[in-house]
């Protein structure tokens, strides 16, 4: 069956599983300028922007002969349970006989759940899919670890362009990838690629670190959010995103009493500003941007579709928490309209802002400076007491002398 | 001790409830005044721009209630008054959204998390005993006879008066027949939220308008909740939004059982449930052959933009009618 998908961050992990299924796969377009158009016309004119690009990208793949379209539903307050309902009659209503199928929870219904499971199994036997399943989820993982540690060095890239680069290339090796053994090595082989690309070298307390928090869809696909980690990066600004594919199927299957993975703790922190997750992943942004700025971030870019029903909850709670935390947070709504200039124009302004905040923490004032010189006495005084040790009881090699 | 009910959201439909419950319990109850144009400037200010409009309005009568010198300001959180079906997120979050853009808002929260459409589960309002430091025996006693109050001012509502009027009725000594109005031949029904369809400042006063033009309105509260779940397995998913959900079954209620001639949607600017409702309303009643027309209102629309355009539709219905009369008579004469 010719089956496809959304297109939504880093694909590789679902086109591996699809075909390794038997499926032929349609591979999805990264959303550009005619899917949004194409969606912004088709879709309901309020609908959030996530829903609109994703109209064009599978009108897009109906276009190109997709029979069977797989995404995720849900059954919370927020918009995105009713998409696939929505999506179908769309794509009926111009006359495509393209099906959209979706996994619900399956703790929720169990039965619905296996019954499309097998749908998509194509045949294949319990303990293949298992395997397949092992493999697809050792390939993600490995990709979403690389993707982190790129998005903190690519900030200190000597020649602009060079971590982007060498990205598209790690990215189809993976492709090539057909065993856990293969991911292993191939993961290696990227390691090495990223160490061999010349990096500035920075000091820790000059490390400027931005988290990324907002709903699941703009902060994962960098054509959407017209590449805010690429232009903080650019800026020399670490990013770090909260959202992974990884992550998120960890976070949705790990039963919510354990302590691990790290978002079931960060949920539950924020339970001061919001006792009750309003759908979508508004408590756990919250409870990130606390996270954020107990590990000492400069800053928090929160991005949002244009009326997003959660994040709106969030977007209304984030002045006051902002000046709580004594931590800048900017909100970029998402939509068809935005442009790249708008969206490079504010992150260049943050970023001067953040810089210069962070270095106004380390400019020494009066009392700054006292208490320098006391800890600097201070040292002097342990490292004085060392010596004397030492020369009381002259042990053959004094420790002093060996540094 | 005073406490402040804002006139916004879900008042109206709940206000019968909220009186008799804090009457019995023995406190003073201030409504805020109705929406005006400097009352709604100021939640406007307060709200961070984004947001859907009700919200903001919200906001501009806790405001006024502030300004009236409350002691509390109720402000319920809703979170399902039915098995899997949610409320909107904003309502969810809405104790908290009040609390940090109206600084010193000291803000009643009642968790409403139960399984039903009266929401008189003691479990929902303890946090509210608590808080006014009332035992939960009589807490109990006065949501029974709140509940009952409740549920005879939803009989009121199905004898065909609108919210407004069936609250007079309760409080103000009217009788129900004082506002029984002549048949029209033609019947429209307007479906919209609660704030959507009786704030005067959103709607303008859309319900008068529509019987001034000699028009029969029908809006959901009027239906009855067995005939809204009549055809709820029909849909291809369910709408897991309460009202959202509600629209729909009285818009297929309406159209498969009441013969309405026209539909008319009204929603705020911004409006998340109502832009997959409208859509699928549009979508699945296509063949009905019943006009529909979506009415979207914001802090800039003008009232004679709503005037032309319920006149147009109006118009345009009751010339259909007479025709499809002419040509059936012309029939009937040829036969």
């Amino acid at each position: 069956m010719k089956v496809s998908f959304p297109h939504m961050g880093c694909v590789t992990g679902y086109k591996r599983l699809m075909e390794k299924l038997g499926h032929e796969v349609i591979m999805p377009e990264r959303p550009s300028q005619r899917t949004m158009e194409l969606g912004a016309k088709y879709s309901p004119e309020f609908i959030c922007f996530p829903f609109k690009v994703m109209t064009g990208t599978y009108i897009e793949c109906a276009e190109k002969g997709a029979q069977l379209i797989v995404s995720s539903g849900g059954n919370g307050p927020c918009r995105a349970g009713m998409y696939p309902d929505v999506h179908q009659k769309v794509l009926q209503e111009l006359g495509y006989k393209t099906e959209v199928m979706v996994f619900d929870n399956m703790f929720k219904d169990f039965s619905a759940f296996v019954k499309t499971a097998k749908r998509l199994m194509n045949g294949t036997n319990i303990f293949k899919t298992a395997g397949i399943a092992a493999y697809v989820y050792a390939l993600v993982k490995k990709m979403d670890k690389l993707e982190k540690r790129l998005k903190i060095i690519r900030a200190y890239e000597v020649n602009q362009g060079d971590f982007s680069k060498a990205w598209k290339n790690i990215v189809s090796m993976f492709e090539k990838t057909n065993t856990i053994r293969d991911v292993n090595r191939t993961y290696k082989k990227a390691l090495e690629i990223f160490d061999s690309i010349p990096c500035r070298e920075v000091k820790e307390q000059e490390r400027i670190r931005v988290g990324i928090v907002g709903e699941i869809y703009v902060i994962m696909e960098p054509t959407v959010n017209k590449n805010v980690e690429e232009i903080l990066n650019s800026l020399g600004v670490e990013v770090e995103n909260v959202q992974y594919i990884s992550d998120w199927v960890e976070h949705n299957v790990i039963p919510k009493w354990l302590p691990f993975p790290k978002s079931h703790r960060v949920f539950k922190s924020s339970d001061k500003v919001s006792p009750i997750n309003c759908g979508g992943h508004d408590k756990e942004n919250m409870g990130w941007v606390f996270d954020f700025a107990k590990r000492g971030f400069d800053g928090v870019v929160h991005l949002m579709p244009f009326a997003c029903l959660p994040e709106l909850v969030n977007l209304g709670k984030f002045p006051a928490v902002s000046k709580e935390l004594n931590m800048p947070i900017i909100s970029l709504s998402l939509d068809e309209q935005m442009g790249e200039a708008h969206v490079k124009t504010r992150l260049e302004a943050f970023s001067d802002l953040i810089k210069s905040k962070h270095f106004s923490k380390q400019q020494p004032t009066s009392g700054n400076v006292a208490d320098s010189f006391e800890n600097a006495a201070r040292k002097v005084g342990t490292k004085v007491d060392k010596v004397k040790e030492n020369l009381q009881t002259s042990p053959a090699k004094p420790e002093y002398q060996a540094k | 001790m005073k406490i402040g009910i804002p006139r916004a959201l879900l008042f109206q439909y709940y206000y019968p409830l909220w009186r008799s419950l804090f009457e019995r319990l023995g406190f003073e109850i201030v409504v805020s005044d109705e929406s005006t144009k400097p009352l709604v400037q100021k939640g406007i200010a307060v709200t961070v721009p984004e947001i859907c409009f009700p919200i903001k309005i919200y906001n501009g009568h806790v405001i006024n209630l502030m300004e009236k010198g409350v002691d509390y300001i109720f402000c319920p959180r809703f979170v399902h008054i039915e098995k899997d079906y949610w409320f909107c997120p904003k309502y969810i979050g809405l104790p908290e959204l009040v609390e940090m853009s109206v600084p010193g808002s000291n803000v009643l929260v009642a968790e409403i998390d139960c399984q039903r459409e009266d929401t008189a589960d003691p479990k929902c309002y303890a946090p509210v005993a608590k808080k006014l430091g009332i035992p939960m025996s009589k807490m109990k006693t006065a949501l029974k006879g709140a509940a009952e109050d409740f549920a005879k001012f939803r009989e009121y509502c199905h004898l065909g008066l609108t919210l407004d009027e069936a609250a007079k009725v309760m409080f103000e000594g009217a009788s129900v027949e004082d506002f029984i109005l002549p048949e029209y031949d033609t019947t429209i029904g307007l479906i919209g939220y609660i704030y959507n369809v009786y704030d005067p400042f959103i709607s303008m006063n859309i319900i008068k308008k529509l019987r001034e033009l000699k028009v029969n309105v029908i809006t959901f509260d009027m239906l009855d909740a067995r005939q809204l779940l009549k055809y709820r397995n029909n849909c291809t998913r369910p709408i897991f939004w309460t009202f959202p959900d509600k629209l729909y079954q009285s818009a297929s209620v309406m159209i498969k059982d009441l013969q309405v001639q026209g539909i008319i949607h009204i929603t705020a600017f911004g409006c998340g449930p109502d832009s997959i409702v409208g859509k699928e309303i549009e979508h699945d009643f296509a063949d009905s052959g019943v006009p529909f027309m979506t009415l979207r209102i914001d802090e800039h629309t003008g009232e004679s933009h709503l005037q032309t355009r319920i006149e147009a539709f109006t118009d345009m219905i009751k010339r259909k009618i007479r025709k499809v009369k002419e040509v059936r008579e012309v029939n009937e004469v040829k036969r």
